[in-house]
């Protein structure tokens, strides 16, 4: 009998404007039916491609060689009516981003039973709905009345709705919180046991991989480098792309991923401190605070991670902390020193705090050059001084070397990691004490994201500045912090060093948290 | 280092040009104004500004076309050739001034809106939606009738009453621009409102400004010929607008002096079309989102 889905030799080339470009190359896979593969590899190393290649749902230049066979039979020779039959049927898709891929204006129901309409069989929507664990009634909501966890599971019971054998998910859990992901995952995973279907799942995330599938294959380039069971992969790479991806997850409590060293933690004055902070959004529902009251502190050289999910007033804080939204009730001390109010005084006070945004892509003017972005600042503040000479020193201390190299750059000619180092240049110019990153990696491909936290880390060492790092992601908190201070519903719930948040939680919800990290050691 | 700058605009403005040449329609209507504006610079210079003059009018009245009269004469003899020729001059400045009076009235009320926001915003879209509602013809005419007649008032009562669509697309542009991320950090870097609508706003909104400025070159063309053809205008000047009010009080029609009517109001739809058509070009070309596939 021949495997549920086979690929031999796969390549596909997109024809684009400047010539052709290829995503998939020379790829072998087998997967036989109830087994779960997953498929790890970073933004444009040609994955989805891969996906989206096994149902011919490519776009209209792409070119594809080699054979898919689904069922032993090639999916690149079908005909058109044929493929339509398969589509579903055979295999499904659960696809990226839950939010976009729902029709709004159409209820749920109508959209799972939308499938097995098409395929000429009877509604059984109800009894989909009870498989993804959600109430029937839920078939009667459109999408903007579910969450994003609830969402993605009307996708994957869509996916299943034509009882089809293979199901393809891609990046099902990108875009969720952690809690949200692990129930997520459990859904999918008890599915594939239960129903014996053969699952090819996608994500950059290792872990997440590491505790649904059974068989890993790392991809770079459009080409395998590593293929294995998902145990030795992740506990003995041997492909150092492989091992720079599982580096950059880090496992909460492994001290290899550790890296402050205790005694780095040294007794430090407090530099930036909230009191009691509060922060209301008058909305049209009325008042919505999104930060209820929040105490911290933030001492000279040290990293403290804000931890919470999406929703829990993290970002409120860190804005208000900036003095970029006025707080409603408590204060925000700098050097003891309230806050300034005035424009003046703000600014001033911009020279000490700088902010790292999450998308360097969009934090940069795409309009200005590497020169120009990093100069804003120092031009701003009329920083006296050879401006070019300023610049070149920021940028070196970014690790951008050599500097002068990048000064005539647009944003969209560097990688991902680039644009970050040129915002932390720009921050830096301005030689501040503190730097607020809001998700500093959370964008970013999984090996840049260990090199963007050791420049933190280094420029803490080397210049002794603080860092307030935002983050839903404890692994990062954990490699990288002093403190941690554990957000929810507006709410600090704990807070404390690392060691004693992290392996040592006495606070239900911090426990939760750590609990839903999806871990690479089953 | 501002070489570096230099040379980079230098290339986005040939590139630019490269992609707005591929656009046919736009190249045709550019080599039109090209023509039309060097006639009409060069009007003082080629032509006898005296035959402009009722008093000196040299040819007999409702002289049909001939060798020595192209467009032949109106009703007091004077050559309808050199009245189109001079008229266009007062055309294509009343359309200019006043378009760009109307598109930076448009960009200081929209930014400043959609900057500044709250109250700010509120009163000033209240007051561009009390302009867009209001007929601007019957407004453009209330303020031509109570101010002296001349140029002046004409290019103010254009200017003043059409810049409300301009101001909203402004504001909403702006408003798209505001809502990115570099914005926030140019406020955290500490820059300060004007350095953050001129080093951020502006630039990324002028395309949209420029493309909107020819568009309305041709609404203020035509508005500035009916203020005219319905005797509004300076009534010392000749525009297309005031031969064809001329004309239809002198009686061209019962005259059957076709020669009188057509060239201006043939000009007047010549240089629309090109404006438009150039207006339209740089649009596909500056809004990417408009190109499509092609």
């Amino acid at each position: 009998m021949s495997p549920l889905l086979e690929l031999r030799g796969l390549g596909v080339r997109y024809r684009t404007d400047r010539g052709e470009v290829t995503a998939v190359r020379d790829v072998d896979l087998v997967l036989e039916a109830g087994e779960t593969l997953g498929l790890a590899g970073e933004s444009g190393c040609g994955k989805s491609t891969l996906a989206m290649s096994v149902l011919r749902l490519l776009p209209k230049s792409a070119r594809v060689d080699g054979e898919v066979l689904l069922d032993g039979e090639d999916v690149v020779t079908m005909g058109w009516g044929r493929l339509r039959a398969v589509r579903w049927a055979r295999a499904s898709v659960v696809f990226q981003g839950a939010m976009h891929a729902l029709n709004p204006v159409r209820r749920v129901g109508e959209q799972i039973a939308e499938p097995i309409r098409l395929h000429g069989g009877t509604a059984r929507v109800a009894d989909l709905l009870d498989q993804v664990e959600l109430p029937a009634a839920k078939a009667r909501s459109y999408p903007h009345e579910l969450s994003g966890g609830q969402k993605q599971r009307i996708m994957i019971a869509m996916a299943l709705a034509c009882d089809p054998k293979l199901v393809i998910a891609d990046e099902p859990t990108t875009a969720l919180d952690v809690i949200v992901q692990a129930q997520v995952l459990g859904v999918l995973s008890r599915l594939v046991a239960e129903q014996g279907i053969g699952l090819v799942m996608i994500s950059h995330d290792l872990s997440v991989l590491a505790s649904t599938c059974d068989r890993l294959a790392v991809m770079r380039h459009g080409r395998i480098v590593e293929q294995g069971p998902a145990r030795s992969v992740i506990a003995a790479p041997t492909h150092p792309h492989t091992q720079a991806l599982a580096a950059a997850f880090p496992v909460v409590g492994d001290p290899a991923f550790r890296q402050v060293e205790p005694d780095e933690v040294r007794e430090s004055t407090p530099l930036l401190r909230a009191e009691g902070l509060r922060v209301d959004y008058r909305g049209r529902g009325g008042v919505v605070s999104a930060v209820k009251g929040v105490d911290l502190e933030i001492g000279s050289g040290e990293i403290v991670a804000l931890v919470g999910e999406s929703g829990s007033g993290k970002t409120t804080t860190a804005r208000a902390l900036l003095g970029l939204r006025p707080p409603t009730a408590g204060r925000v001390l700098f050097e003891g020193a309230d806050l300034p109010t005035s424009s003046k005084g703000l600014r001033e006070y911009r020279r000490q705090v700088q902010l790292v945004l999450q998308d360097p892509t969009s934090a940069l003017n795409p309009r200005h050059t590497v020169y120009e972005s990093v100069a804003e600042g120092l031009r701003i503040h009329r920083v006296p001084g050879d401006e070019a000479a300023l610049v070149a020193d920021a940028l070196a201390k970014a690790e951008l070397r050599p500097p002068e190299e990048f000064f005539p750059v647009l944003p969209h000619e560097l990688s991902g990691g680039q644009r970050q180092r040129v915002v932390i240049a720009g921050a830096l110019a301005l030689g501040p004490r503190l730097l607020v990153a809001d998700e500093p990696v959370a964008s970013l491909d999984a090996s840049v994201r260990g090199e963007i936290l050791a420049l933190l880390l280094r420029l803490r060492r080397e210049l002794g500045l603080a860092a307030l790092i935002i983050t839903h992601d404890l692994g990062l908190a954990w490699s990288i912090a002093d403190r941690v201070a554990v957000m929810h519903e507006g709410v600090l719930v704990e807070q404390g060093t690392v060691e004693q948040v992290l392996l040592d939680p006495s606070h239900e919800y911090t426990r939760r948290l750590l609990a839903a990290v999806p871990s690479t050691t089953p | 280092m501002t070489s570096i700058v230099w040379q980079r605009r230098r290339a986005a403005v040939s590139s630019t040009w490269r992609e707005f040449t591929r656009n046919r329609g736009g190249l045709v209507g550019l080599v039109v104004l090209g023509v039309v504006v060097v006639l009409a610079l060069l009007a003082p210079l080629v032509t006898d500004a005296t035959g402009l003059d009722v008093t000196k009018a040299a040819g007999d009245r409702w002289q049909p076309p001939s060798g020595e009269y192209w467009f032949g004469t109106d009703h007091t003899g004077r050559s309808v050739l050199l009245l189109t020729w001079w008229g266009s001059r007062i055309s294509l400045l009343i359309g200019l001034t006043a378009t760009v009076l109307s598109v930076a009235i448009g960009t200081l009320v929209g930014v400043t809106a959609a900057h500044f926001g709250g109250w700010a915003s509120a009163g000033l879209m209240w007051v561009t939606n009390f302009f867009l509602v209001l007929p601007s013809l019957v407004l453009a005419i209330a303020l031509s009738t109570v101010l002296p007649r001349g140029i002046g008032t004409i290019v103010l009562a254009i200017g003043v009453t059409s810049w409300a669509s301009s101001a909203r697309l402004v504001r909403a542009q702006t408003l798209s621009v505001e809502a990115r991320p570099f914005i926030e950090r140019a406020k955290v870097l500490g820059g300060g409102h004007a350095h953050v609508i001129g080093r951020h706003v502006l630039p990324a909104v002028l395309p949209l400004v420029f493309v909107n400025t020819t568009l309305t070159v041709a609404n203020a063309i035509v508005a500035e010929a009916t203020l005219s053809f319905l005797g509004l205008g300076d009534p010392s000047m000749v525009s297309w607008g005031s031969m064809l009010r001329a004309a239809n009080l002198h009686g061209a029609v019962s005259q059957r002096a076709w020669w009188f009517l057509l060239p201006p109001g043939l000009g007047v739809v010549v240089i629309v079309l090109a404006f438009t058509l150039v207006g339209r070009a740089l649009e596909t070309v500056l809004n990417p989102r408009l190109r499509g596939d092609r």
